[in-house]
């Protein structure tokens, strides 16, 4: 989205199956087609159902078939642990639920449109611990599925969900490994400092 | 999370001296002919408790403080450092109750015990200071050192078991004797592999 911010401007490499993402000729809608995002803060449709939320990608690709749609957004929201809870409530505001069944709601969404990759940026900073669980559950879950790449400022979250990460600061990529390497025994010394939190 | 670590080290230290006074002690009630055992099980004792601090600590570090890199690899190996102090305390207990049960060993001949017990001293003694000091270069030398006291161990037992000129009570306390300093050395081992882990972060 930052080619619609003034002044904003990009630096570096992101390649996906071989493909720059920020080549001039790339197509922002495709790349976000293969690329699923979630944000900080949940952030449902707010005018929209429960249910249109998540048939909203689908339906911008041109799926009209409402029995279609309907077995979609079910699987999708089977997908993100949040069926059980909300399936009689298909029909309230997205912006109804509480925190951490909107930003389940935002990843069933992302789902929908069946992306290669899923993008979380600090999914779980705005929730509670019992629904910080639940997400980090459920990006265990879907990793078998997807790729899943979470940014987080949370060594612990790192240190639980992911199996591979990357130390990125001021914008280098300055170590990237098997979780368990980085955090037991990591091979760059700003690593070890700033993920044992001795930094400056 | 300094603060706890400094506490853990100093811990640590403790119970690296006492372990090392209780084995250096037992083994002189050998050579000397003396009855230690019930200080030697106060020792033990001591040392018990100390590895129970040092375990609910450690636990509390990793609770509170999550740690990782060389603070986890180092709370990891204190826990395995006190647990080897221990068995220091039980060794030298254990050596404590064979004088106790053998009774008179003064016409036995001590030597070779005597010789082996000043070389795995200097091997306790490395193992906590290559700890204190974090010298993985120290740590590196235990192992080859212990191969001299397998090796004794081993000639001196087949030797007994083959005949020799000794008493039944003389060869059962060589080859007990032997056999604790031989575990003793095996512990301080482990000690100097922990130093290298926390160095290196590889396992021996």
């Amino acid at each position: 989205m930052h080619e619609v911010s003034h002044g904003a401007w990009t630096k570096g490499h992101v390649s996906l199956d071989g493909e720059d993402m920020y080549a001039p000729d790339k197509d922002p809608v495709k790349v976000r087609r293969k690329i699923g995002l979630v944000f900080q803060k949940p952030n449902p449709f707010p005018t929209m159902s429960v249910y249109d939320n998540v048939a909203a990608g689908l339906r911008l690709s041109g799926v009209r078939n409402e029995k279609l749609l309907g077995t979609k957004v079910q699987e999708n929201l089977i997908q993100a642990f949040l069926w059980e809870e909300d399936r009689d409530r298909l029909g309230e505001s997205g912006a109804s639920l509480s925190g951490g069944q909107q930003q389940r709601l935002c990843i069933a969404r992302a789902l929908a449109v069946e992306p290669q990759v899923v993008l979380m940026d600090e999914p779980c900073s705005a929730l509670d611990p019992v629904a910080t669980a639940k997400i980090e559950e459920l990006i265990s879950h879907l990793k078998e599925k997807y790729t899943v790449i979470v940014v987080t400022h949370n060594m612990q979250q790192a240190a639980r969900i992911s199996d591979v990460t990357g130390f990125l600061y001021y914008g280098r990529l300055i170590e990237y490994g098997p979780t368990r390497d980085i955090f037991e025994n990591p091979s760059n010394e700003l690593t070890e400092r700033y993920i044992s939190g001795k930094f400056g | 999370m300094d603060l706890g670590l400094d506490r853990l080290s100093s811990a640590i230290a403790d119970m690296g001296s006492l372990a090392q006074q209780s084995v250096i002690r037992a083994i002189e009630a050998y050579t000397k002919g003396e009855r230690i055992s019930s200080q030697a099980l106060d020792n033990a004792k001591q040392l018990s408790i100390l590895g129970e601090e040092i375990d609910e600590l450690a636990v509390e570090l990793l609770a509170r403080f999550q740690p990782v890199a060389t603070d986890l690899r180092y709370i990891k190996s204190c826990l395995e450092i006190s647990y080897g102090f221990q068995r220091f305390g039980r060794y030298a207990y254990d050596i404590a109750q064979v004088l106790e049960m053998a009774g008179d060993l003064s016409s036995c001949d001590k030597t070779i015990i005597e010789r082996l017990s000043h070389h795995v001293d200097t091997m306790i003694l490395d193992s906590i200071q290559s700890f204190k000091t974090r010298d993985e270069k120290l740590a590196r030398t235990l192992r080859d050192r212990d191969e001299e006291v397998d090796r004794t161990y081993l000639t001196v037992t087949r030797q007994l078991f083959h005949g020799g000129s000794t008493t039944v009570g003389c060869a059962l306390a060589s080859t007990l004797v032997l056999r604790y300093l031989e575990r003793i050395a095996d512990h301080a081992c482990h000690i100097a592999d922990s130093v290298i882990y926390i160095a290196t972060g590889k396992k021996i």
